[in-house]
């Protein structure tokens, strides 16, 4: 037979006599009983029910001394019971056996059965939402309550024992899982489906429908000292034992005034006495669903351990006095909102003060005061979900976490310092972001045990996952494959070549930022990790392979067939070396007609323009004469020129073609210009080169020329250097150097 | 990021990612973005035509959402759209759903051939 501690005293089997009179049994039974039977909980009623009862006893001696040998009735019988259903169930329990006795039978009809009595508190769960009605208190937070939520005197010591033997627990909903972090949101009572209207409490929680003796005593303060102000609010007890400006609402949701859990009751019984509201230290793993550590209490004697169950709180609920903290957001975007909601503001006060507008807009305030579905969510949710909103700002790294966020009001702010500067001064301070510096806590994940179970749970959550598919990877052989599938596996390995290299570049171009960030010490190792991965890219480009003197262009060309090849190359070039990156513009030169075919759909060249110009205006004279030659795939020597060029005119149709042409053109002549002493050979070298360039140039008929992005101005004093007049003015026509012809 | 959960009792507009556009008054939110609507009003839009499907209540899960705004009930009514019956709006509907699946499906026949070229290509050059 199952039995609480607290109900030892009690036991069903002994002596019938022992139920004579309750009062006899308040030496025996101890402080949690004091609760239940004596002048805590129940006050005159409770005698008055018993006086009844013993009544009734008078009443049926006859019927119930035939049935001695029911032993477990008679003392139900003469238990005193002031619990009105018991009526109903000795009832049933009677008419169930002795149908056919009719002086029972009549005894049971004359019994009177007890009314749930408007004012009494002796409610149970099952007299009906009539009375339920009035059992409202702690149930519906925020309101204080007077009342004991449930009461049942000796439910144990009924013929439901049998049921009872069950441990309570098992009737307890299933304990929420907690986030060691977030906590739960507030358990409420009350389902949340519950329209607002005092009336009906529809459906309690299991929590409520507990069947065991549990008094839950209302919060009194006079009776026991707490050991905080009532009056503390819950953004005080959050803000004490935390580090300042660090909220989780892990306190918030544990905070919350939960009075009256009939369940952390049947627990701790001793609980019950002093220790209104007993709090548990902050335990890193799991935590009890209603804990939160008072500031100011002494040291909360742990004789009793608290146990699988949530603790009984005697909080006064309040509506959380802070809302959610903003800090978070960039000064800017607060400036918004707040300007935002001064608009709002505005609105609405220009509205009212319009006629109609004030009417129809009072209108709607109506509607929405009689919107029986308002607020369901209380407050106190409300601040909750916005307390995750909030942490989910918090972050260590603004710029890892939210980049995108970050730069957009980086650039709102550069915008705005802008037009300062235009205008007379600055008028707003300029706020920079001082990001909350929140100290990441290492959160070393417990997985849940039980007390008293040997073992560990497997059991595989977010933070703590499990391999669930073991997949293996197996590389296909390369005899079986087609023709196509090793074109499919060769563009697949491209592309992931592609993918690697751009992490390596994102890494770099975030170096900078790094740089400034870091300390003295460590600049060095970055500097070097950036240059490692500089090399890394550049490898990954040009494909080399081991034992390879120069690397075939076939890799790179394959990496420029793809579009997020070509933007990566423009992308990386500008943290190559001079040397590298010449190498790779000699590259795109040597197969530039295939690049411009390949590119035909993409059209995504021209982006490597802007970067292959400034390369070219560093290069040496050797360098460029070369990269000239490769261009217009003009043979070595002058001595017999191809009757047609189609590399070239590849290139001079293609508007990236042209362009770096010319822009390759204006760098020779640059270097010409400015250093007229220069070695002959390279400046014969050139002026061959130029010469075949321009006889070239001459042949292409002006329909097949594509318009190039850009033309630099000193075309025209280079070609005037080899041809004669007239053949310049058909160059200047042809290429449209002088502006005045486009 | 405006805490949505100071907009209770609002009217709301909920986008899903099924592409589903619900107006209805905000009752609940949790972390997770799961919403109860209530009053819900499912809006098709056409054009510049809508239609308003009453729903009643709806409770989505969080993942679903792509975004949630609040509904300016002054503002409600000042668009330039035009509101027709349901019938009405659902053959739209369908008749822009026609269009839409016949202009992919040229895409799709595009793309592929696209895909057969720079096969033979890509074979064409490996090979030379």
């Amino acid at each position: 037979m199952f039995r609480y501690e607290s109900l030892e005293d009690c036991p069903l089997d002994e002596d019938e006599d022992a139920f004579q009179g309750l009062g006899e049994e308040d030496e025996e039974i101890d402080q949690f009983n004091d609760d239940t039977f004596g002048s805590g909980a129940v006050d005159d009623d409770w005698q008055e029910a018993h006086e009844r009862l013993a009544e009734l006893e008078e009443k049926l001696p006859a019927a119930v001394n035939e049935q001695t040998g029911n032993g477990e009735r008679d003392e139900m019988d003469l238990l005193g019971d002031h619990e009105e259903n018991l009526a109903e169930r000795l009832s049933k329990m009677v008419i169930e056996n002795e149908l056919e006795d009719p002086a029972i039978m009549t005894a049971v009809q004359t019994r009177p059965v007890l009314q749930p009595q408007p004012g009494s508190l002796n409610s149970s769960i099952w007299d009906g939402s009539e009375v339920l009605r009035r059992i409202r208190g702690p149930l519906l937070a925020q309101e204080m309550p007077a009342v004991s939520v449930l009461e049942y005197a000796l439910p144990q010591r009924t013929p439901q024992a049998p049921e009872d033997d069950r441990d309570l627990s098992e009737r307890a909903l299933p304990r929420r899982s907690t986030s060691p972090v977030i906590g739960s949101p507030p358990v409420r009572a009350v389902p949340i489906g519950t329209p607002p209207k005092q009336m009906a409490v529809p459906s309690f929680n299991q929590q409520i429908l507990c069947p065991k003796p549990v008094h839950v005593r209302p919060p009194m303060p006079p009776r026991y000292p707490a050991p905080y102000g009532e009056r503390m609010s819950p953004n005080q007890l959050c803000s004490v034992p935390l580090q300042p400006g660090r909220m989780s609402p892990s306190q918030f949701a544990r905070v919350p005034g939960f009075v009256g859990s009939p369940l952390a009751a049947a627990m701790n019984p001793k609980l019950l006495q002093g220790r209104v509201g007993q709090m548990l230290p902050p335990a890193p793993g799991f935590r009890a669903f209603f804990s939160a550590p008072p500031p100011a209490t002494p040291p909360p004697p742990q004789q009793h351990p608290p146990g699988p169950g949530p603790h009984l709180q005697n909080l006064r609920s309040q509506a959380p006095m802070f809302r959610p903290d903003t800090t978070h957001l960039h000064p800017q975007h607060r400036r918004l909102l707040h300007q935002r909601q001064q608009q709002n503001r505005n609105q609405h006060r220009n509205l009212n003060g319009a006629g109609d507008r004030g009417s129809h807009r009072s209108s709607h305030h109506d509607h929405l005061r009689k919107d029986p579905y308002a607020n369901l969510m209380l407050q106190r949710e409300k601040d909750w979900v916005s307390k995750i909103q909030m942490m989910q700002l918090q972050s260590t790294d603004p710029y890892l976490d939210d980049f995108y966020y970050q730069n957009y009001f980086e650039k709102l702010e550069k915008l705005s310092a802008a037009e300062e500067v235009q205008g007379d001064g600055p008028k707003k301070e300029r706020t920079k972001l001082i990001t909350p510096q929140v100290a990441k806590l290492e959160h070393t994940y417990k997985p849940v045990q039980f007390e008293g179970s040997l073992g560990k749970l497997t059991v595989s959550s977010v933070n703590n996952p499990r391999k669930m598919i073991d997949a293996v990877v197996t590389s296909r052989s390369e005899d079986d494959e087609t023709k196509e599938k090793q074109v499919r596996d060769k563009r697949r390995k491209t592309l992931v070549i592609i993918e690697k290299t751009y992490s390596l570049l994102l890494d770099v171009e975030d170096y900078e930022r790094r740089y400034l960030l870091s300390l003295e010490e460590e600049r060095p190792a970055l500097m070097e990790e950036r240059k490692h991965k500089i090399c890394s890219m550049y490898d990954n480009l040009r494909g080399k392979l081991p034992g390879q003197e120069r690397p075939s262009d076939d890799h790179f060309v394959q990496i420029m067939c793809i579009r997020k090849g070509k933007r990566m190359v423009a992308r990386i070039l500008p943290f190559l070396s001079t040397e590298q990156a010449a190498d790779i513009l000699m590259t795109t030169a040597r197969s530039l007609p295939f690049l411009i075919k390949k590119d035909a759909q993409d059209e995504v060249l021209p982006c490597l323009l802007s970067p292959f110009s400034l390369l070219v205006y560093h290069l040496p004279s050797v360098t460029v004469t070369s990269l000239l030659q490769q261009l217009m795939n003009l043979p070595q020597s002058a001595a017999a020129p191809a009757p047609s060029n189609p590399h070239l005119t590849a290139v001079l149709q293609n508007k990236f073609g042209l362009s770096l042409l010319l822009v390759v053109l204006s760098r020779g002549e640059d270097l010409q210009s400015s250093d007229p002493a220069a070695e002959s050979t390279q400046n014969n070298q050139w002026t061959e080169v130029m010469f075949t360039a321009t006889q070239e140039l001459l042949r292409i008929p002006q329909a097949a020329l594509a318009k190039p992005l850009s033309i630099p101005t000193n075309l025209v004093s280079l070609f005037s250097r080899y041809v004669d007049r007239q053949k310049l003015n058909l160059l200047e026509t042809k290429l449209q150097l002088v502006q005045g012809i486009r | 990021r405006r805490d949505s959960s100071r907009n209770e009792n609002k009217k709301h507009l909920v986008l899903l990612r099924d592409g589903r556009t619900l107006i209805g008054f905000l009752r609940s939110i949790d972390q997770f973005a799961n919403l109860v609507l209530h009053q819900t009003v499912e809006r098709i839009h056409v054009g510049k035509k809508y239609g308003d499907i009453p729903r009643g209540i709806f409770v989505v899960r969080g993942e679903n959402v792509v975004l949630l705004g609040e509904i300016d009930l002054e503002k409600e009514s000042d668009t330039p759209l035009q509101q027709v019956s349901i019938e009405e709006i659902l053959e739209e509907q369908r008749v822009e759903q026609q269009t839409r699946l016949e202009a992919e499906k040229l895409k799709v026949q595009a793309l592929k051939d696209r895909e057969k070229e720079v096969q033979t290509e890509e074979v064409r050059g490996s090979q030379s």
